[in-house]
């Protein structure tokens, strides 16, 4: 196990102040829960002269509604997630997932905005944010554009950030009544597991109609993904249980996934199927309530 | 003679004063306070860092080793080699053929080769990375197979890779497979178990003078340690001090990395001059620690048209990994124990342990019984549905009884509860109305599945056990007992005192236990085998019987009554006829220092030597066995493979129950132990790497995996040579639970396991018609 | 650097380094020992603290984002009557073998009654989740947990 490389801590009150940091500082890297990142030091050499503590920048943390959208800070911890009844009642797959993570003491420390750019292919907000289409606000001193959740993911562990951006954000919009969405899991055992697969599912029915349909799958490619084909082929369809059934059974064939020490590339596609259909039914079940 | 009797005496009252109760164990409140010091807690600041240098092949010859890089590292003190090493540079537990740093050859990845000595981990650290190893890679062993092929590479030298063998032979095999009606066979292998003690393995050596070194570490063997450092050290025993500090865990473990941990801080701190700690990293305990054996057991068995098993045989293979250690101790448990608790008339068992250039096996809970049983309980069931019999009926048919013979052909006159535990099980699981159809709720399947177990208590083949403690009564009435049995978390000290508390009817709290010093500790032997309470407690029986001799003496004069007539309790002697007239413990201890009767006593035990003819494989294998069995219901996902265990009903035949909650302790760590290793626990080895050393990726079991665990039923059939009757209850806790849970597994889905573990991906396979 | 912070309750002001996690400022520089390093990942759970009242992990913690906060450990805490209950049953009900997660576990343990004074036995075994422990099977820790919410609800 490694030593802590010898960086120097800074600890910035403003995001103003964070990004220029990050921009002046050489090889400085932006830390909020240290979750991942202190554990990733541990492991592998990182070559790391500055770390930027998010921790002490009040307008990073929130969770409102505003504007039709949900929004949440980055540094917005995955405790307070779970805490959140907004996020309970409005976005159950959001809040399932983050409910799903880790142990109390890693959920009292780990953040949203950590979690995504960590970029770890089983990241488990990455599903429901992605059925939620979700979008992260990705900062720099001179820009500020908002991207698609997809798009931080770069490649496993790997985020799309330059080393100046920080993201600051996500949101999505407030789904709308009558909507359902829904987070399932598998791992190794009850608690504290890593995601063999994680899948979340997000729907709106209209006159007995699915006119919107999202379903992601985490742990089965070198990011967590859309499946868009399989989405397709819900909307505008009436459901049912047969039809959910045989588009689960196609996200089985969709994804990509990898042989490693946690399971196989076959497993994970079979439990791409299970973990898609409980996803969607559970989903539909809640549009209606 | 007369000790015994008072202590017969003493067990037939029925009545006890602490024996047999749960009562608040003395080292809780220091745990619970966050005082308790492990060994992690006695370093000091300044102490040096040690880190090993480790081999990065499985399999390879030293050319070179340079360690002039690393020198030139600031904080860098020194980098030991071989050459260093003043003593012998051997660590072998059975057999020589370990090296306490390679270098000449390495035989796995992660073998020792050098020890950074610096002042800061990060110092350490590097210096580690710039040791250059100049290796010839040779080519490496890895399995059962490849390890007795002809022309597989001799990993240490000989004729093949066989460490040790064994073999029994009782009864006329042929004879007996020719009255069975049924036959069953079939292969079965278990893994690697990590321990994963909270607590990774840690040592602090501090230099005493010139000639003289303490050394304070995680163990099992404070005189193993001793023995072993002093060897590295070139020293004699009396140089070398060692305490066991408070260990977080050990299962066995700890046992056989106490001596490696030890030696390697001693050896340190001698050379140097300083106090040196080496703390392994937690990936280093996952890695390169010992594990629990791999093994492979081919199982032929048969039972007659009435039920009755009428002939065994079993060939048993251990895989050793890079060095024997404790392989002929564990491959002649498994063949000891090959029949199972069952009485088998014809028993033929051929076993052998394997070198191969992998992390070497070692000590953990059940020793080998866990893999045999597994063999073992799976053919059981096999044969019962063969024959069309319930699997736990077909097993009452079978078990050992008091004047049944073993495996070895063991007589077994007394102390044999398995029958009791078996039906205590039975009616407290309702198995005979619930072991019927598989339920299945909401697309679940639940399977309820029974095991027993035996385990023989102490060291096998007569070897010769003995254990030794010491109790002083002190001026003001107290006493100071000290015993070289370690606290491990078991609690087996408390079981001691609570025996000496009997013996002497003195109050709890006025015994307190002074733990393993081997400058003032007399030599208990290990704390392994479940021997802890049965052998050192015995050996406090003993200490206190003869102090009680004393007192009861000068008690009697006194108290102006005959001897026989001195009660001791709640700390005072009385006269039993006149009550009233008494003397506390206090006027009793000054009245024996004036009187010049000593007031200290060295108690001995050793349990009854008998024959073992280790050629035929026949004869007394241990000296007495606790048995155990064990109900499991499960639930089988069958749309991901996932096993939730529901509820288990758990028995043991303890001998005499010194303290029933120390005992359910035992019983539902053992059943987390167990669960693991049946279902979650898997350490992946690939070409000698192991690539999930971690909590993250070795997945133990956390609060949300435990079932429900029924009230444990505690059966009791007291051992006629020990204190009160009891019996050892650590390893005999994990032995049944696994197999249980395997033969549920079967129940649910028809699906028989032979390897382990039964993991949600494997089940999932083997659901679609994979084999299993 | 010069590190302030509330350690069980008292404002101290130390030396820290900046890649120095409080589990060893903790350990090492402050000499508090009730927090045990067992993976130094946090994985584990036995270095286990409140960090403003909440369990985390203090092997991933750097140092130096404790500053201006609160820190309080099985030092500070064992006074507090519902640690003290927490102690009282966890003796009492076999709860504590090795020894070695039970500080942490307390803590985890801690954090759950100051909350939620009326825990199911899901709620108990959720909340020390995060607490490895290989020698009880948590059965016994997790009644002792609900022991001793039973008892501080009686003195109520």
């Amino acid at each position: 196990m490694r030593p802590l490389p010898r960086f120097r801590v800074h600890r910035p009150e403003s995001l103003e102040k964070a990004l220029e940091l990050l921009a002046t500082l050489e090889k400085a890297k932006p830390i909020a829960g240290g979750t991942d990142l202190i554990p990733l030091m541990r492991e592998v050499e990182v070559d790391v002269k500055h770390l930027i503590d998010l921790s002490h920048i009040g307008e990073l943390n929130f969770i409102r509604e505003e504007e039709g959208y949900i929004r949440i800070g980055a540094t917005t911890t995955l405790s307070d997630l779970v805490a959140s009844e907004l996020i309970a009642s409005k976005a159950p797959a959001l809040w399932e997932a983050a409910a799903s993570m880790g142990s109390p003491q890693i959920r009292n420390r780990g953040t949203i905005g950590g979690n995504l750019c960590n970029a770890s292919p089983a990241a488990d907000l990455g599903p429901p944010l992605l059925a939620l289409e979700a979008e992260a606000e990705i900062r720099s001193l001179d820009e500020r554009r908002w991207i698609p959740i997809g798009e931080v993911f770069a490649g496993p562990k790997v985020n799309s950030l330059a080393e100046d951006e920080l993201l600051t954000e996500v949101r999505f919009k407030t789904p709308p009544q009558g909507a359902g969405s829904a987070f399932e899991k598998i791992g190794r055992r009850r608690a504290v597991t890593l995601a063999l697969v994680n899948a979340a599912a997000y729907i709106e029915v209209e006159d007995e109609t699915c006119r919107v349909a999202r379903l992601a799958l985490g742990a089965v490619a070198d990011r967590p993904l859309r499946m868009g084909e399989a989405e397709e082929r819900l909307m505008g369809k009436e459901l049912s249980e047969e039809l959910i059934e045989e588009v689960s059974a196609l996200c089985g064939r969709l994804v990509r996934p990898i042989d490693d020490v946690r399971a196989s590339a076959w497993y994970r596609r079979e439990m791409s199927r299970v973990l898609s259909r409980r996803a969607l039914l559970k989903a539909w079940r809640r549009c209606a309530t | 003679m007369e000790a015994e009797e008072i202590l017969e005496e003493l067990a037939e009252r029925g009545e006890f004063i602490v024996i047999g109760r749960g009562v608040r164990r003395f080292d809780a409140l220091d745990k619970a306070l966050g005082r308790a010091k492990f060994t992690a807690d006695y370093v000091e600041r300044d102490a040096l860092v040690v880190k090993v240098v480790r081999s990065s092949l499985p399999h390879a010859l030293i050319k070179g080793i340079n360690i002039d890089e690393a020198l030139k590292i600031p904080g860098v003190v020194a980098v030991l080699t071989a050459g260093d090493i003043p003593g012998e540079n051997q660590i072998g537990y059975a057999l020589p053929d370990q090296p306490f740093l390679n270098d000449v050859k390495v035989h796995y990845v992660g073998d020792p080769i050098a020890l950074v000595c610096a002042e800061n981990e990060e110092a350490a650290f590097k210096g580690v990375e710039a040791v250059e190893i100049d290796y010839e890679e040779l080519q490496a062993v890895y399995t059962i197979d490849e390890a007795l092929s002809e022309d597989a590479p001799r990993i240490h030298g000989g004729e093949d890779n066989i460490a040790v063998t064994t073999r029994v032979r009782k009864g006329d095999i042929e004879e007996g497979f020719s009255k069975a009606e049924a036959i069953v066979e079939d292969t079965y292998e278990t893994p690697y178990q990590e321990h994963m003690y909270i607590e990774p393995e840690a040592a602090y050596a501090i230099p005493e003078g010139h000639d003289k070194v303490t050394v304070i570490g995680t163990m099992q063997s404070p005189f193993l340690v001793r023995e072993k450092v002093a060897g590295i050290l070139g020293w004699n025993l009396n140089q070398v001090r060692v305490i066991q500090a408070l260990t977080g865990g050990a299962f066995g473990g700890k046992d056989d990395m106490g001596p490696l941990v030890c030696a390697k801080a001693a050896l340190a701190a001698v050379k140097l001059g300083r106090p040196a700690a080496l703390i392994l990293d937690r990936d280093e305990s996952a890695a390169y620690s010992v594990k629990r054996y791999p093994a492979r057991i081919r199982y032929r068995s048969g039972a007659d048209a009435e039920g009755r098993m009428t002939a065994a045989e079993v060939d048993i293979t251990v895989d050793c990994g890079a060095y024997a250690n404790r392989a002929p101790f564990w491959l002649w448990r498994m063949t000891a124990h090959a029949a199972g608790p069952y009485e088998v008339e014809a028993v033929h068992v051929d076993g052998r342990a394997v070198y191969t250039n992998k992390v070497f096996g070692g000590s953990f809970r059940g020793f080998g019984d866990v893999a045999m049983h597994f063999a073992v309980e799976s053919q059981m069931d096999m044969l019962a549905e063969k024959l069309g019999l319930d699997p736990l009926e077909f097993r009452l048919r079978n078990v050992l009884r008091p004047g049944s013979r073993t495996t070895t052909n063991q007589l077994l006159d007394h102390s044999v509860g398995i029958e009791e535990c078996l039906r205590g099980v039975a009616e407290a699981s309702d198995w005979w109305n619930r072991r019927g159809e598989v339920k299945r709720i909401e697309g679940k399947l639940r399977g309820l599945g029974v095991a027993c177990a035996h385990h023989g208590i102490s060291t096998s083949r007569g070897a010769p056990d003995w254990s030794a403690a010491s109790l002083i009564l002190n001026e003001d009435g107290t006493f100071t007992y000290r015993t070289g049995i370690c606290e491990l978390g078991q609690g087996s000290q408390f079981g001691h005192a609570k025996i000496v508390a009997e013996i002497l009817g003195a109050p709890l709290e006025s015994i307190r236990v002074e733990g393993p010093d081997t400058d003032s500790t007399p030599n208990a032997r290990p704390t392994h085998g479940s021997r802890g309470l049965m052998l050192g407690g015995s050996a406090a029986a003993d200490a206190a019987l003869r102090l009680r001799g004393r007192m009861v003496k000068v008690a009697s004069e006194m108290l102006g009554c005959d001897e026989g007539d001195v009660e001791l309790k709640d700390g005072r002697a009385y006269d039993r006829r006149r009550p009233e007239n008494s003397v506390s413990f206090r006027e009793l201890a000054r009245e024996m220092y004036i009187r010049g009767v000593s007031p200290a006593a060295y108690g001995f035990y050793a349990p009854p030597r008998r024959y073992f003819d280790p050629e035929t494989g026949l004869g007394v294998a241990y000296p007495v066995y606790t048995f155990a069995a064990t109900v499991a219901e499960v639930e089988v996902n069958p749309e991901t493979g996932e096993v939730k265990v529901v509820e288990v009903w758990p028995s043991m035949d303890v001998g005499r129950a010194i303290d029933p909650l120390l005992i359910e302790g035992q019983i539902h760590g053992a059943i987390a132990q167990g669960l693991g290793f049946a279902l979650t626990e898997n350490l992946i080895v690939e070409e000698g790497r192991v690539l999930n050393p971690n909590f993250k990726d070795y997945v133990i079991p956390s609060s949300m995996d435990m079932p429900r665990v029924s009230d444990v039923i505690i059966v009791e059939k007291p051992y006629r040579h020990s204190a009160f009757g009891a019996k050892g209850v650590g390893e005999p806790a994990i032995i049944s639970i696994v197999s249980a849970i395997a033969n549920a597994v079967y129940h649910a889905t028809g699906i028989r396991f032979r390897t382990l573990p039964i993991t949600a991906e494997r089940l999932y396979r083997a659901l679609r018609g994979e084999k299993p | 650097m010069m590190l302030r912070f509330k350690l069980n309750g008292e404002w101290i002001e130390c030396e820290a380094e900046h890649n120095e996690t409080l589990l060893d400022l903790l350990r090492e520089k402050l000499g508090v020992k009730s927090v045990k390093r067992g993976c130094n990942v946090g994985e584990c759970g036995a270095c286990t603290v409140l960090l403003d009242g909440r369990p985390v992990n203090s092997c991933l913690l750097l140092a130096p984002l404790v500053e201006g906060r609160s820190v309080e450990t099985l030092e500070g805490l064992r006074d507090k009557p519902i640690m003290r209950e927490l102690i009282e049953a966890f003796v009492e009900d076999g709860a504590i073998q090795c020894g070695f997660c039970t500080p942490g576990m307390l803590i985890s343990a801690y954090s759950l009654l100051s909350r939620n004074p009326k825990p199911s036995e899901g709620e108990v075994r959720r909340a020390i989740a995060g607490n490895l422990c290989r020698c009880t099977g948590y059965v016994n820790i997790v009644k002792a947990i609900l022991d001793a919410a039973e008892r501080l609800r009686g003195e109520d």
